[in-house]
């Protein structure tokens, strides 16, 4: 097995012939190191998290749990109602604003890939100026109290819709990555635009829509910002990446959830243990949709970068 | 709107410019449905907060509104040039942009480098997903993490694993994230673990396109790997090498107010406070209230940026590759 053995036969008879050296060592160890400090972390909160405290506090690598498997700070973070809540609300607001956001977006890149018709030249440079020039945080607050947004759940969904970055890949796979011929070949059998683009063009495209779904996907279940600035302190719409800020940085909600444990007739769980266990309760669901993604992006990320 | 007057100018005879007109619409008609969704949202949501952008030149008032506020020239500039805090604000911003850009970017592409060159191909993609994974996980849960291997020792523990393993060594424990002559370096570390990875998957592809005729001539001629990264590898990257810094450039003044906001305190203002997270105390968080201010800050920045990035894009578009526009 050597590397690039299937599309790049020429470098084999080169590796073969220097063989396994110094160089060889370094850039193995460089990458190992580096990926060790990735994913190292996650790993020890993982074990800290199910570890006995008396068995934490005396510190050390985390390699392994040892002393029993315990559950108690996912129990007592489970039993916080305000967690059950914020999921549902993150889970509720990731889907309507995913599925909206691919649709609004993905329509109008393809709409504005097709460059000869007129004002979508300009309609680009309109979208595309939004990257760099934007009102700003008062003038979005401004603007928002006007509609009715501020301190209700659609401000969490609607101002980002349309995504600018997602729009410019999109943008760049219709023009570059859609073969023209394929459209041209549908045009002239007869096929209207419509059912070009619903029965070619979308079926080709999946998997950009894909991948793309998924990365929205994550940006919202991510998002805090939206209740930070413009919702504050509606306790009903806390978004789930909002109790984790104040569970891991903050710590505004750490009282709360110990007093919590406590009425169940254990010890309160030590502040340390249970940001662990917030932690991995938190990265859960990245985790879960992590394969997909990574199976997608390679293609997601560079689709629409490289000119034919 | 535009369309109409494209028309317009193309066609003077006003009978014909009308059937023209319509008769376009109807060939197109479909392509500008799908574009009129994303166009409403992109006008009310993006184009909609501009008006208040007066605000930098106005004094708000909460019971008159933004329109009717009181106009005052340009006195809220003057107050923000006078303000040490953004002063102080600004200077990070830029010297953490330029600390990323030296430390952060030269390791991406490195990192990229020493992957590429790894030869097991199985071993290759387990690491590839070790180092994609950070970069999923948001920086509050990634804060978190810093914050709990940072711990200095309380009472009651021994502290975050890094103070452990100082200890260990018999050092003293440092509090790592309430020292500002740190707090440079581990947004610049953080950033690295996080998003290094994944900056890589630009360069990857490149590489991928290498030819690898290239290679084997320069084997036959007796180039070792090293030099076949120096002399084939690097250069044939270079263009998105480049590409990637100007991107990076363009954004000197715009600062991560994700990363800084969920990993500073009261401590470290003094290394670690940029705009973006000055904008937001003084207007909507930590209890203050100006609007004008924060508007015109707001401005300032963005006026910068697109003068950056109105330099840089012409650079890029006399590369071989795509620009943004």
């Amino acid at each position: 097995m050597t590397a690039g053995s299937k599309e790049k036969p020429s470098r084999v008879s080169m590796l073969q012939r220097f063989g396994f050296n110094f160089y060889d060592v370094f850039v193995f160890a460089f990458v190992t190191l580096f990926a060790l400090l990735c994913v190292y972390p996650m790993w020890y909160v993982l074990v800290a998290s199910v570890t006995p405290y008396s068995e934490f506090v005396k510190g050390g690598l985390m390699l392994w749990p040892t002393g029993g498997i315990d559950f108690q700070y996912y129990h007592a973070i489970f039993t916080t109602r305000s967690f059950i809540n914020s999921m549902w609300i993150s889970a509720s607001k990731t889907v309507l604003s995913t599925v909206a956001s691919v649709l609004v977006t993905a329509a109008m890149a393809y709409g504005v890939s097709k460059t000869h018709v007129k004002g979508m030249k300009i309609i680009n440079a309109l979208v595309v100026f939004n990257l760099f020039f934007s009102g700003g945080l008062i003038p979005q607050y401004m603007l928002y109290k006007d509609l009715g947004l501020i301190r209700s759940y659609w401000v969490m969904v609607l101002p980002g819709v349309l995504n600018i970055t997602y729009f410019i890949i999109m943008r760049n796979y219709y023009s570059y990555s859609v073969p023209k011929s394929l459209e041209e070949a549908a045009l002239l059998d007869g096929c209207t635009e419509v059912g070009t683009f619903f029965r070619i063009v979308t079926p080709v495209s999946r998997s950009m829509l894909a991948a793309i779904a998924l990365f929205i996907a994550v940006l919202n279940w991510n998002d805090y910002y939206s209740y930070m600035m413009f919702i504050g302190n509606k306790t009903n719409l806390q978004p789930f990446a909002w109790i984790l800020r104040r569970m891991l940085v903050d710590q505004t909600m750490m009282n709360q959830v110990r007093k919590g444990a406590m009425s169940l007739g254990s010890q309160p769980p030590p502040p340390m243990a249970l940001r662990m266990s917030t932690i991995i309760c938190a990265m859960v669901p990245i985790m879960c949709v992590y394969p997909f993604l990574q199976r997608y992006f390679t293609s997601g990320i560079t689709l629409g970068a490289v000119k034919e | 709107m535009t369309v109409r007057q494209a028309g317009a100018v193309r066609q003077p005879d006003l009978r014909k410019q009308k059937t023209g007109f319509v008769a376009y619409i109807r060939k197109y008609w479909f392509l500008y449905m799908l574009v009129l969704p994303g166009f409403v949202f992109m006008a009310v949501f993006d184009y909609g907060p501009m008006y208040g952008i007066q605000l930098a030149f106005k004094k708000y008032s909460p019971k008159a509104g933004v329109w009717a506020s009181q106009w005052i020239g340009l006195d809220n500039f003057r107050r923000m040039v006078g303000d040490p805090s953004f002063i102080r604000a600004f200077k990070n911003t830029i010297i953490i942009n330029i600390y990323h850009l030296i430390f952060g970017f030269s390791f991406n592409v490195f990192l990229a480098l020493m992957l590429n060159e790894l030869k097991l191909r199985k071993y290759k993609s387990v690491m590839q997903t070790c180092v994609y994974l950070p970069y999923f996980l948001s920086w509050v849960i990634f804060s978190g993490l810093v914050q709990v291997f940072l711990e200095s020792p309380g009472t009651a523990d021994s502290g975050g694993l890094v103070n452990q393993l100082i200890a260990m060594a018999g050092g003293e424990p440092i509090d790592f994230l309430k020292r500002p002559e740190l707090f440079r370096g581990i947004l610049v570390i953080s950033n690295i673990i996080k998003s290094s990875g994944y900056s890589t998957i630009v360069y990857l592809a490149a590489i991928a396109g290498i030819d690898p005729a290239l290679y084997e001539s320069a084997a036959i001629d007796g180039a070792n790997r090293r030099d076949a990264l120096i002399h084939i590898t690097f250069p044939r990257i270079l263009p998105s090498v480049v590409i990637m810094l100007i991107l990076q450039l363009s954004g000197l003044f715009l600062s991560n107010f994700d990363q800084v906001y969920n990993l500073y305190n009261n401590y470290v203002l003094s290394t670690g406070d940029v705009l973006s997270t000055y904008i937001y105390r003084i207007s909507l968080g930590g209890g203050g209230t100006d609007f004008e201010l924060s508007t015109a800050m707001n401005l300032i920045m963005n006026v910068m940026g697109l003068i950056v990035v109105g330099i840089t894009n012409r650079y890029v578009s006399r590369l071989d590759v795509q620009g943004i526009f």
